[in-house]
C-alpha cells in the first residue's frame, strides 16, 4: 500500500497547515480543503482515503458536505470542530462520521485516531463482512471467542483472563447496560459483595488498553450510577 | 469605680437580693400594721400624748355625762365607775350627787378635766379639755359638774403612756419597712433589664405576656389581698379583738396567713411591675398590648379591604385601584339608599338592586380588561426575558468558539515545534512550557464554557434513577490512581443498601470528580479525607471533608465564586471553576450544593431528594 491520502477540510488555514504538518511527519499525504464545496471537488477529482472535517465552513459547512459523501463514498470521516456538546456529536456521528474530536484536540490523541480509522478502512475492510460466527465485532473491536484474542482496529491488544471475560459479557450484549454486581457474578464466578471498586478498576484498564482517549471513551462506557456498557456502534 | 458600681448593681445576684428585701419589708410592714390592728384600739395615741386631750378621753367622758343625765332622768340609776369622777346634778327639785360638797368651787379645784353645765352655759376648767361638754347637750334647766379625779386621770395617762411606748416603735418600724421597700423598688425599677456584661436591654419570658393583660392580672392579685386583709379588719371592727390588749393563737395564725398572702401577692406585683418597666424601658408597653395587637390587625384588615393603594404607583393596575374606589362608593351609596326607601315603604327601592348588578357587571368586566393588560405584559416581558437568555447563550457558544480556534492552532504548532530536532536546551524547556501553559487554558476555556452553559440553564439534561453510592464508588474506582499518588488517606463510610436519586449521571460523576479533585488538591499532606453518604429526612446527602492545606481566608461564598482560589494555589494547574462547576451541575440536575468552611477544616455537603418510586 502507498501512501494513504488524507483530506483535510478546515477554513481555519493555519489550523489546516497544523495538521498537514502533524500527518506529514507521520508519512501521509495531504490535501486541504477551505470549504465545504472544495472538500467534494477533492474526493472526486483525487483518491482520498481519510477525511479531517471542521463543521463550521462557509459555503458548505461540514455536515452536510459528510452527508453528501455519505451518498456515494464509504471513506472513514473523523469530525474536528469547536462543538462540545454531546448533542453535537450524537448529531455528527449520525451523519455518517466515523469518529467526532473536539477542538482544541491533542494532535497526537489525532494521529492515533486517523492511524485506527485507516488501519480499519484499509486492511480490514472485508474481514468484517465475512461475519464469522465465533467473532464478536463493536466498531474497531474484534474479539475472536475461539482464540480468545482481542483485535483493536486490526492490532492484537493483550488481555487477562478477567479483563477477557468482561469484554466479552459486554460485547455480546452491546448497548446493554451491566450493574458491577451482575458483571462480577458472570465473570468471577461468586456472590457480589462490595464489588464496584473491583470492578471499577478492571473496567478503567480495559479501557486503558481499547481506547485512544480513556477519558472520553468512543467503546467502553460507565453508565454513572448505574452500571458499565458497550456502546453499541 | 462607676463600672464596679454598674456591675454590682446589676448583678443577677444583687437584684434577686434587692427582691426577696422588697417582698419580706412590704410583708413585715403590713404584719406590723395587722398587730397594731389587733392591739390597739386606735391610732390617736400616736398623735396625742396626754390621755386628757384625746378623743378617747372625750368619748369616756361623753359615756360620763349620758350616765348622770340618765341617773336623774329616771331616777336612782346606777352610775357606774363613780369612783374614778366626782358628779353633781340637778333638774331644780331633784339633786344627785357623790361628793357631800356640792359646791362649784370643790369641783372646780380638779382643773384637768372639770365640766359644767349651768344655766345653758358650758364651761370647763382652765387646763381641761372642752369638747366633750361643748358636743353635749341639756336643757338650760339643768345644772351638772362634772370632775374627773387626777388619781384616775394619772392611772389613764399611765395606760396611755404605756401603750404609747409600744406603738410608736412599731409604726416607725413599719414606715421603715415601707420606706425600705419603697427605695429598693426604684432601685429594682433602675436596674431591670440591665445585665453587667452589656448595655442592652434583656427581656424576660413574662415580657412576653401583653401589657393589659398584666395590669389586669393586678385586679384578681388585688382582689385576693383585699379578701385576707378584709377579714382582719372585719375581725376589728367587729369587736372580736376590740380592747383584747393580749395576742391569742387565733391571732397569731391570722398574722401567718396574712403574711403569707402578702409576700405572694407581693411577690407577683413586683413582677408584673418590673416587667411594666422593663416594657417601657424597650419603648413596647402600648406596642406590645392585646388592645393595641387586637387594633392593628382590625385596621389592618380594613386597610387591606380599601388598599388599592400600592398599586396606584403601578401604571397597569392603577386602574384597577379607582375602580375599586368607585364601586365601594358606590355601592355603600346604593345600600345606603335602598335602606332609606324601604323604611319610606317606596316601591322604588326595587330600582337599587337593578343598579347593584349594573355596577358589578361594569366593576368584572373593567377588572378583566384589566388583568387582560397585565398578563400580555406579563408575557412581553417573560418573552422579552427569553430573547436576552437566548442572546447570551449565543454570546457563549460564540466567545467559545473564538477562543477554541486560535487555540487549536497554539495547540497543534506547539506540538509540530516539541518535534523539532534542531533546538537548544533552552528553546525545548519554552516549548514546554508553552505546552504546558496551552494545555491549561484549554481545560480553563472548557470549564467556561461549561459553567457558562449550565449557569444560563440551556443545558440538556438525561435525568434518570441511578444509585448515588454506585455513583460515588465508581468515581472513586475511576480517580483511583490520583488517590494513591496523593498520599492522603481516603475513609469512605457509605450505606450497605442503594440510594436511589433522579440526577443525570455525567453530571453528577463531574461533580463529585471536581469535588474530590479538589479536597486531592488542596488539603494538608498526611491528613484524612472523609466522604460519607447517608439518608436525611428523605434526602441522600454526601459530605466531603478535608483538612486545608494553606489556611482559608475565604468564605465559603467566595469559594463558589468563578476563579477563586487560595492564593498558594494559583500556580497549580486546574482552572479554579471546579467547585463553582460542581455547584452548577447539582443545582442544574436538581441537588443542593453547600460548602462549609470552619478554621481549616473544608466541607462540601451535596445532596439530592431520595427517588422513592420503585421501578
Amino acid at each position: 500500500m502507498d501512501q494513504a491520502k488524507i483530506l483535510v477540510a478546515d477554513d481555519d488555514r493555519e489550523i489546516a497547515g497544523a495538521i498537514e504538518a502533524l500527518l506529514k511527519r507521520e508519512g501521509y499525504e495531504v490535501v486541504k480543503a477551505h470549504n465545504g464545496l472544495e472538500a467534494l471537488d477533492a474526493i472526486v477529482t483525487q483518491q482520498i482515503h481519510l477525511i479531517l472535517m471542521d463543521i463550521m465552513m462557509p459555503k458548505l459547512d461540514g455536515l452536510s458536505a459528510t452527508m453528501k459523501i455519505r451518498e456515494q463514498k464509504n471513506i472513514p470521516i473523523i469530525i474536528l470542530s469547536a462543538k462540545s456538546e454531546d448533542s453535537d456529536k450524537i448529531l455528527g456521528l449520525s451523519m455518517g462520521a466515523d469518529d467526532y474530536m473536539t477542538k482544541p484536540f491533542n494532535p497526537q490523541e489525532l494521529v492515533a485516531r486517523v492511524k485506527s480509522q485507516l488501519r480499519r478502512y484499509l486492511m480490514l475492510g472485508d474481514i468484517g463482512n465475512t461475519g464469522r460466527s465465533s467473532q464478536l465485532e463493536v466498531g474497531g473491536l474484534c474479539l475472536n471467542t475461539d482464540s480468545k484474542q482481542l483485535y483493536v482496529d486490526g492490532e492484537e491488544v493483550r488481555l487477562t483472563a478477567k479483563e477477557y471475560k468482561i469484554l466479552e459479557l459486554l460485547m455480546s450484549n452491546a448497548g446493554i447496560v451491566f450493574s458491577a454486581e451482575s458483571i462480577y457474578e458472570r465473570c468471577w464466578n461468586a456472590d457480589a459483595f462490595s464489588v464496584e471498586n473491583t470492578v471499577m478498576v478492571h473496567i478503567r484498564r480495559i479501557r486503558e488498553k481499547i481506547e485512544i482517549n480513556p477519558k472520553e471513551p468512543k467503546y467502553l462506557k460507565v453508565v454513572w450510577g448505574i452500571g458499565y456498557k458497550i456502546e453499541k456502534i | 469605680m462607676v463600672t464596679k458600681l454598674r456591675k454590682f448593681s446589676t448583678n443577677t445576684a444583687t437584684k434577686i437580693t434587692a427582691f426577696i428585701l422588697v417582698v419580706i419589708c412590704i410583708t413585715a410592714a403590713v404584719a406590723q400594721m395587722q398587730y397594731l390592728a389587733y392591739k390597739s384600739t386606735g391610732m390617736e395615741k400616736v398623735f396625742v400624748s396626754e390621755y386628757r386631750y384625746s378623743q378617747t378621753f372625750a368619748n369616756d367622758a361623753d359615756n360620763v355625762f349620758s350616765q348622770v343625765h340618765r341617773a336623774i332622768l329616771e331616777g336612782g340609776s346606777e352610775i357606774s365607775g363613780d369612783s374614778e369622777f366626782y358628779y353633781y346634778i340637778t333638774d331644780g327639785n331633784k339633786v344627785i350627787s357623790n361628793p357631800q360638797n356640792t359646791n362649784r368651787r370643790f369641783f372646780e379645784q380638779y382643773d384637768k378635766a372639770f365640766y359644767a353645765f349651768e344655766k345653758g352655759v358650758r364651761t370647763a376648767g382652765n387646763n381641761t379639755y372642752a369638747e366633750p361638754i361643748n358636743r353635749y347637750n341639756l336643757d338650760s334647766n339643768y345644772t351638772m359638774y362634772i370632775a374627773f379625779t387626777n388619781e384616775y386621770l394619772d392611772k389613764k395617762q399611765m395606760e396611755w403612756q404605756e401603750e404609747r411606748n409600744t406603738l410608736i416603735p412599731i409604726l416607725a418600724g413599719g414606715a421603715a419597712c415601707a420606706t425600705a421597700a419603697m427605695i429598693l423598688i426604684v432601685f429594682l425599677i433602675v436596674v431591670t433589664g440591665r445585665k453587667p456584661e452589656d448595655e442592652e436591654l434583656h427581656l424576660s419570658r413574662l415580657d412576653n405576656v401583653y401589657t393589659d393583660v398584666l395590669l389586669g392580672a393586678y385586679m384578681p392579685i388585688g382582689l385576693f389581698w383585699l379578701l385576707a386583709v378584709g377579714g382582719v379588719s372585719n375581725e376589728v371592727i367587729n369587736g372580736t379583738s376590740y380592747q383584747n390588749k393580749t395576742l391569742n393563737g387565733y391571732h397569731v395564725a391570722s398574722m401567718i396567713g396574712v403574711g403569707i398572702n402578702t409576700s405572694l401577692v407581693s411577690t407577683m406585683c413586683l413582677l408584673i411591675l418590673l416587667s411594666l418597666v422593663r416594657k417601657i424601658k424597650g419603648g413596647r408597653l402600648l406596642k406590645h398590648s392585646l388592645a393595641y395587637t387586637v387594633s392593628f390587625k382590625i385596621h389592618d384588615f380594613f386597610k387591606s379591604i380599601f388598599d388599592g393603594r400600592m398599586f396606584s404607583k403601578y401604571p397597569l393596575t392603577k386602574s384597577l385601584f379607582y375602580r375599586q374606589m368607585v364601586f365601594i362608593a358606590s355601592s355603600v351609596a346604593i345600600i345606603f339608599f335602598m335602606a332609606v326607601f324601604l323604611l319610606a315603604r317606596s316601591p322604588l327601592a326595587l330600582l337599587f338592586p337593578v343598579f347593584e348588578v349594573v355596577i358589578i357587571y361594569w366593576y368584572i368586566k373593567g377588572n378583566n380588561r384589566t388583568f387582560g393588560d397585565i398578563n400580555n405584559g406579563f408575557s412581553e416581558s417573560f418573552q422579552e426575558q427569553m430573547r436576552a437568555e437566548r442572546t447570551k447563550i449565543e454570546l457563549v457558544t460564540n466567545v467559545s468558539h473564538d477562543l477554541k480556534t486560535p487555540l487549536t492552532s497554539i495547540i497543534s504548532y506547539v506540538d509540530l515545534l516539541s518535534r523539532e530536532e534542531n533546538m537548544s536546551e533552552t528553546a525545548r524547556d519554552y516549548v514546554r512550557i508553552l505546552e504546558e501553559k496551552s494545555n491549561r487554558l484549554k481545560n480553563i476555556v472548557s470549564d467556561l464554557f461549561d459553567l457558562a452553559k449550565s449557569t444560563s440553564g440551556d443545558i440538556a439534561l438525561e435525568l434518570e434513577r441511578l444509585d448515588m453510592k454506585k455513583l460515588i464508588e465508581q468515581t472513586l474506582g475511576d480517580m483511583e490512581d490520583n488517590i494513591i499518588k496523593s498520599q492522603l488517606q481516603m475513609k469512605i463510610k457509605l450505606p450497605d443498601h442503594p440510594v436511589f436519586i433522579k440526577s443525570d449521571g455525567k453530571k453528577l460523576y463531574r461533580v463529585f470528580q471536581n469535588v474530590i479533585d479538589n479536597a486531592l488538591k488542596y488539603s494538608l499532606e498526611g491528613t484524612r479525607v472523609f466522604l460519607e453518604l447517608e439518608e436525611l429526612d428523605g434526602k441522600a446527602v454526601a459530605a466531603i471533608k478535608n483538612i486545608a492545606a494553606s489556611e482559608m481566608d475565604f468564605t465559603a461564598d467566595e469559594v463558589l465564586q468563578r476563579f477563586n482560589r487560595g492564593d498558594k494555589s494559583r500556580t497549580t494547574e486546574g482552572s479554579g471553576l471546579g467547585l463553582s462547576i460542581a455547584e452548577s451541575f447539582t443545582k442544574v440536575c436538581g441537588g443542593n450544593f453547600k460548602v462549609d468552611i470552619d478554621g481549616d477544616l473544608f466541607k462540601v455537603t451535596i445532596s439530592f431528594n431520595l427517588d422513592r418510586n420503585i421501578t
